[in-house]
């Protein structure tokens, strides 16, 4: 691994923007004249303000990146990714620090920047092309192979302006990684085209990285950086906050805007909520084994949900409600103190409640509880809250479930292969 | 795995041929947007400068007579407005042309100096269908043809070099000053007054006749009619102002423009 070749370096790469509203000739003039006169420079303008303030969207960023890397960048919105990416790419230029990369770079910043939809599709491939460094003799030699992967062989002689999205997209995504790059950065931008688009773009990026490519990949799916990349970069601030293999700095960024998406919400439950309001939940919460509020349950490590709730007259046998839902999937499991056991007969005043799972073999995400309250024969229900309360699950130290990232799914259970060699006869 | 490439801290040239493919696809696409369902396409190319000459004649020939050299009027005044909308169209939508193509240099590198460069590429297509109209223009007139027209690809070169340096002067600093662009279009309009296109050089008052040398235009215009029109060798003394003053200010706005683009994706 040490043997591959460096591509891309940043030395203490630092970027600032002008913030504020962008200067003009009268500006231009009056700072002059301040000048002339021998003030402080930028007098009139501080009075017209906030042309001077700046904003840093990199700070002192320094890593390397060696051929053949898929590369995940993650972070929350103006952690500096895009500005990374821009700065490969010489859209933009390093306030101070040096950005050196080798070779071609390809940028998806946006698919299909380049076209222009009264030029035919045939055109807007050479245009695009060429909008990469392509000579017309190169993009002779690949037009075919353009063509296909996009699937526009019936359209390519038509104007791109009676394409549809979805198409336009392709035919950018296909020129970019058929323009023979060293380097391909991608940003966001395999949310558009259908289901098996993406997964064609994301195969034929790994085989790009497989050949010694080097692919520079933004998602806010982690599971797609997971999937494409061996290690990931997080962004914070204009920061560098830590780079490493991508399931590890996956795992550990998740669990920080878990913990932030937590500590964004009080327990105090009062919106998104119905029900009757004979008896109501007064404070949910996500406690570990030994009782200290969570917000992160380590996969396959007990979780307990302690409930607070106010009766405001004598209410019989009432049902408590425990439901795990997936943000994305849908109800995981519901639980219901139905047993006689598990409930009291009757209610009265302030009381507490508790459900223990005693492991939660659930796959590393955000989950959100359903918790509701009923009457014995749960016709009617007293009270119900969605999605107050929510917890992460963080993978298991090391390894999870089986260590690999193609699992997928909600549950994690422990499972291996067994394999045995049959002789044929 | 491919051969290793040097780790460089500039953008990676590109191919000549890249280059110059790539302006011609630039090209291209201006022109058939521009073009794209109108009825006429290139004819309305001729329009503009025999709208233009139509007035000037109805106005300025009944004032007085200021063609030279026994030319009539109308050709006079057509075979200085051909240059002359060449340049004033290329340098129009060029100083917008950046910010119009604010989404590709926001998004891709390629040399920034391209898109201008395109702009007054396409209007070349224009400058040639005008152009054929002078040689109508003559034959219907009867002015004849000498072996000074052969000045007319090295005037030529003059214009387009001309041409480029001001349209990259002004799209550069478009992109930091939007100011800019109404004052070149205020700028343009005198411009046309103060180069020798509704008169001739040669009746430009004495006090005056400096300043209007000084405008690289002059030099040109008056070229292109001696060459062209009035069949005789041009004024060689304006003729060299003009192509020194072309020299310099193209110069100066490559480096300018080159020292700039590496902001453009910042404040555009």
């Amino acid at each position: 691994m040490s043997s591959r070749p460096t591509v891309i370096r940043f030395e203490s790469v630092t970027k600032r923007y002008r913030t504020g509203r962008s200067r003009t000739i009268v500006d231009l003039v009056a700072s002059s004249v301040d000048r002339l006169r021998g003030r402080n420079q930028d007098n009139y303008s501080a009075a017209r303000g906030r042309i001077g303030s700046t904003v840093f969207a990199l700070r002192d960023v320094t890593f390397d990146v060696a051929a053949g890397t898929g590369l995940g960048i993650i972070g929350s919105n103006g952690a500096g990714k895009t500005t990374l990416l821009k700065l490969i790419s010489r859209v933009t230029w390093p306030t101070s620090g040096k950005v050196r990369v080798a070779g071609r770079v390809v940028s998806l910043i946006e698919l299909g920047a380049g076209f222009h939809p009264e030029l035919t599709g045939r055109e807007n491939v050479y245009l695009g092309a060429g909008l990469f460094g392509l000579t017309r003799r190169e993009i002779d030699a690949r037009f075919d192979e353009i063509v296909q992967f996009a699937e526009v062989e019936r359209l390519i002689d038509t104007p791109m302006k009676r394409y549809s999205s979805g198409l336009y997209a392709r035919l950018g995504f296909s020129v970019a990684i058929n323009s023979d790059p060293d380097v391909v950065l991608v940003d966001e931008v395999l949310a558009v085209g259908d289901a098996a688009f993406r997964r064609r773009a994301i195969d034929s990026l790994r085989r790009l990285i497989a050949e010694g490519k080097t692919v520079l990949f933004i998602s806010h799916d982690i599971w797609n950086v997971r999937r494409l990349c061996e290690r990931t970069i997080w962004m914070d601030e204009g920061r560098v906050r830590a780079v490493g293999a991508a399931s590890e700095i996956a795992d550990r960024y998740m669990e920080e805007v878990n913990v932030r998406a937590l500590a964004n919400r009080n327990n105090a439950l009062q919106s998104h909520r119905s029900g009757t309001g004979e008896i109501r939940y007064t404070s949910v919460q996500i406690v570990e084994g030994d009782g200290c509020p969570a917000g992160i349950v380590r996969e396959g490590s007990p979780l307990v949900v302690r409930a607070s709730y106010q009766a405001a007259s004598r209410v019989a046998r009432p049902i408590f409600q425990i439901a795990i839902i997936d943000v994305d999937t849908g109800l995981v499991v519901a639980t219901a103190s139905s047993h006689p056991a598990d409930a009291p007969r009757s209610v009265e005043g302030a009381g507490e409640v508790e459900c223990v799972f005693e492991s939660v073999p659930l796959r590393p995400r955000q989950y959100l509880l359903r918790m509701t309250i009923t009457d014995a024969h749960q016709l009617v229900s007293y009270d119900v809250v969605t999605g107050e309360t929510r917890f992460a699950v963080g993978a298991a130290g090391g390894r999870s479930g089986q260590g690999s990232d193609d699992e997928d799914g909600i549950v994690s259970l422990k499972y291996r292969f067994d394999h045995r060699l049959r002789a044929m006869s | 795995m491919a051969a290793t490439r040097p780790l460089l801290d500039y953008a990676e040239r590109i191919h000549p041929a890249a280059y110059w493919e790539l302006l011609m696809n630039l090209t291209r696409r201006e022109v058939k947007g521009r073009y794209s369902q109108t009825l006429f396409g290139v004819a309305w190319a001729i329009a503009q400068p025999l709208a233009t000459m139509a007035v000037f004649t109805l106005v300025f020939a009944r004032l007085a007579n200021l063609s030279e050299n026994g030319v009539p009027y109308p050709v006079f005044v057509y075979s200085g407005l051909v240059p002359w909308f060449f340049f004033l169209n290329s340098v129009n939508s060029g100083t917008m042309s950046l910010i119009q193509y604010r989404n590709i240099v926001t998004k891709t590198y390629f040399p920034r100096e391209i898109i201008p460069l395109s702009q007054v590429c396409s209007r070349l297509l224009d400058f040639g269908a005008a152009a054929t109209l002078v040689a109508v223009l003559m034959a219907y007139y009867n002015v004849s043809v000498t072996r000074w027209v052969l000045l007319v690809p090295g005037l030529f070169v003059l214009l387009v070099a001309f041409t480029i340096a001001v349209t990259l002067l002004t799209s550069a600093v478009n992109v930091f000053y939007r100011d800019v662009s109404p004052v070149v279009q205020i700028g343009l309009q005198l411009w046309l007054y103060v180069t020798p296109i509704a008169y001739p050089f040669s009746r430009v008052p004495g006090q005056w006749k400096t300043w209007i040398a000084l405008n690289p235009l002059s030099g040109i215009i008056e070229g292109f009619r001696s060459a062209i029109v009035y069949g005789r060798a041009p004024d060689w003394s304006l003729l060299g102002l003009s192509a020194m003053l072309t020299a310099v200010m193209l110069i100066g706005a490559v480096v300018l423009f080159k020292r700039l683009d590496k902001y453009f994706a910042d404040v555009i």
